[in-house]
């Protein structure tokens, strides 16, 4: 068994995991953004859609599949540039809650 | 003179963590797929003999009655003439130009007659292939010194078999073995105790049914001749099947036809099915091995789908959920008493349907696109097994072709990625997640030209699915005497 497929490697997963979505807070609370628990879970969709398309395309590399890592890397990895732009333009909606707090 | 506070600090901190954080994560993902890709922990069916790689929880799949439909009259085949081994080199010995069909005994001339089509692609594998297969080997067959030595030495361990009937061999020794069967607690920890033994035999999956008589060839040549006229009775002690099968090794597998092998999973699969009859008789019950490459008394695939093995593809291979079609295996026949297992129905019968991966890639067109037929009272996929047997010969390296089975989309490492395929396909009754995996498979994973599979001579390019691994590629270890193109 490598380190890849260790217990170890998703622990320290884990914890990368935990301090990118602190980062991530802080950084949208700094541009005025909050998070809000759909927020989140679209968030937490994108990241799952992406971690997904990386695995693919490592898994191809790593059978010598070429054309499928291309075609992953194409395909997939456009609909996740695509959704990227669309959850970052759902993400700066205006909470209806905290918009009518504010009037 | 306004003082920095420690906040702002804490806050960039954080944010810059969070980006690192997140650049490690992803490709921390990347690196844990490539490894996943190569893991050899992934060549499934080699790395544990615990049975731990029979992981495919089949309950959930389970049927009452098999795949295969029956949709008219049956009849056992014959093997003298039916299975191509033993028709071949009877053929092959007998032949005459001058003489045409009246150098052929009775048994045969009677086959060719009824079944002129057969005739003429043997008689092309004779003076068109053969030949050509001799002369292009002189030419570029020192690619596959390697390949061809791996093979061999895969093969060398081949026990004995039989060269008596049933009756004979298949009970414990008459002077040193058991004398009475043990008392046996129950035929469900039979069962258990069979499976366990088979995995630790070296088996990667295990599978027991009843056996349907209608699969015991009529006149099985182990024992009996090719003379005998009289059909086979089926011996009353086969009440039992025990299917054992090993994979072949992946690497290789994907760079079929000409680097890949049957021969190493035969091996294994008969060693585990001898070893199985010999635990049988130890127990004193009567049992009997019947093993890949000809050692067989009866037809294998169906008793695979009736053991709950796997289902039937369109290439006539028999699908298993855990090493797709790259499962090569043995038959014990028994009359020791056990808890028998179900059919399954995971889904092959409609993904095989609408796939036709296997049909487009075969060299030969031997595997039908067309839709199942009445063969011998089953529904079925036709093969036309001398189409098959004649590429065999049409590509150089090691005998066979096997090129069905490597690009079946069900032929894949256990990984999580084709593990999840696997799933998703099992689990949908629509069909929409078939047709997209069909496509996908069809555009990821790219294949030569089908008329590169075969030599030089015959139009082709000795071209293989996938790249030979690198222990295959004789160039890198061998000094060759002269250039080969």
């Amino acid at each position: 068994m490598s380190f890849f497929n260790s217990g170890t490697f998703w622990f320290i997963e884990g914890i990368l995991c935990c301090l990118a979505a602190t980062g991530f807070k802080y950084w949208m609370e700094d541009r005025g953004v909050k998070l809000t628990w759909w927020k989140w879970g679209l968030v937490t969709l994108w990241i799952a859609f992406t971690g997904f398309v990386l695995a693919f395309i490592g898994v191809s590399i790593g059978e010598n599949e070429m054309q499928a890592a291309q075609m992953a890397a194409l395909i997939f990895g456009l609909i996740a540039v695509i959704a990227a732009v669309i959850v970052w333009r759902l993400l700066h909606l205006k909470d209806k809650n905290t918009a009518n707090s504010k009037t | 003179m306004k003082k920095k506070t420690f906040n702002f600090h804490r806050r960039q901190f954080l944010k810059a963590t969070g980006a690192a954080s997140a650049v490690l994560g992803g490709t921390g993902i990347g690196l844990f797929g490539i490894r996943s890709g190569k893991d050899p922990m992934t060549y499934s069916g080699t790395e544990s003999l615990q049975g731990m790689t029979q992981n495919f929880n089949r309950s959930k799949y389970e049927v009452d009655t098999p795949t295969y439909k029956k949709v008219g009259e049956t009849s056992r085949i014959d093997a003298r003439t039916e299975v191509i081994f033993a028709r071949m080199p009877r053929f092959g010995q007998q032949w005459d130009d001058e003489k045409g069909l009246d150098s052929l005994d009775p048994i045969l001339k009677k086959y060719y007659q009824d079944h002129p089509e057969d005739l003429e692609l043997d008689l092309h594998l004779r003076k068109e292939i053969f030949p050509k297969m001799r002369q292009d080997k002189k030419k570029y067959g020192d690619e596959f010194i390697l390949a061809e030595a791996w093979s061999n030495a895969m093969g060398a361990v081949w026990p004995r078999g039989y060269n008596k009937p049933p009756e004979e061999t298949d009970f414990p020794h008459p002077k040193y073995g058991r004398k009475q069967p043990l008392e046996l607690e129950s035929p469900e920890m039979t069962a258990k105790l069979i499976k366990k033994m088979g995995h630790e035999f070296g088996s990667t999956l295990v599978g027991i049914c009843k056996l349907n008589p209608e699969w015991v060839y009529k006149h099985p040549m182990r024992g009996r001749g090719f003379d005998t006229e009289a059909p086979l009775d089926v011996p009353s002690h086969w009440e039992y099947a025990i299917v054992v099968g090993t994979p072949m090794e992946w690497d290789a597998f994907y760079a079929n036809p000409n680097y890949g092998t049957s021969h190493d999973s035969y091996a294994k699969s008969r060693i585990v099915a001898y070893r199985m009859a010999a635990f049988i008789k130890e127990l004193g019950y009567a049992a009997r091995a019947h093993t890949p490459g000809t050692d067989y008394d009866l037809v294998v695939p169906p008793i695979l789908i009736d053991a709950g093995i796997g289902e039937q593809g369109r290439h006539s291979v028999v699908i298993t959920p855990e090493l797709g079609s790259n499962f090569r295996p043995a038959i014990i026949t028994t009359n020791i008493p056990m808890a028998v297992d179900k059919p399954i129905d995971f889904g092959v019968q409609d993904f095989c349907k609408t796939c036709k991966i296997c049909a487009e890639q075969c060299p030969s067109g031997a595997i039908t696109m067309g839709d199942k037929e009445n063969i011998k009272g089953y529904k079925r996929y036709a093969l036309n097994v001398s189409k098959c047997h004649n590429f065999w010969y049409s590509n150089l390296g090691n005998i066979g072709c096997r090129l069905c089975v490597a690009v079946c989309p069900y032929s894949r490492k256990s990984n999580w990625l084709h593990k999840t395929a696997l799933q998703v396909t099992a689990n949908d009754p629509t069909g929409i997640t078939h047709s997209t995996l069909t496509e996908m498979q069809k555009r990821f994973y790219p294949a030569p030209d089908v008329k590169d599979y075969y030599i030089p001579s015959l139009g082709g390019k000795n071209a293989s699915y996938r790249k030979p691994p690198w222990w295959l590629r004789t160039r890198d270890f061998i000094k060759l005497k002269k250039e080969q193109s």
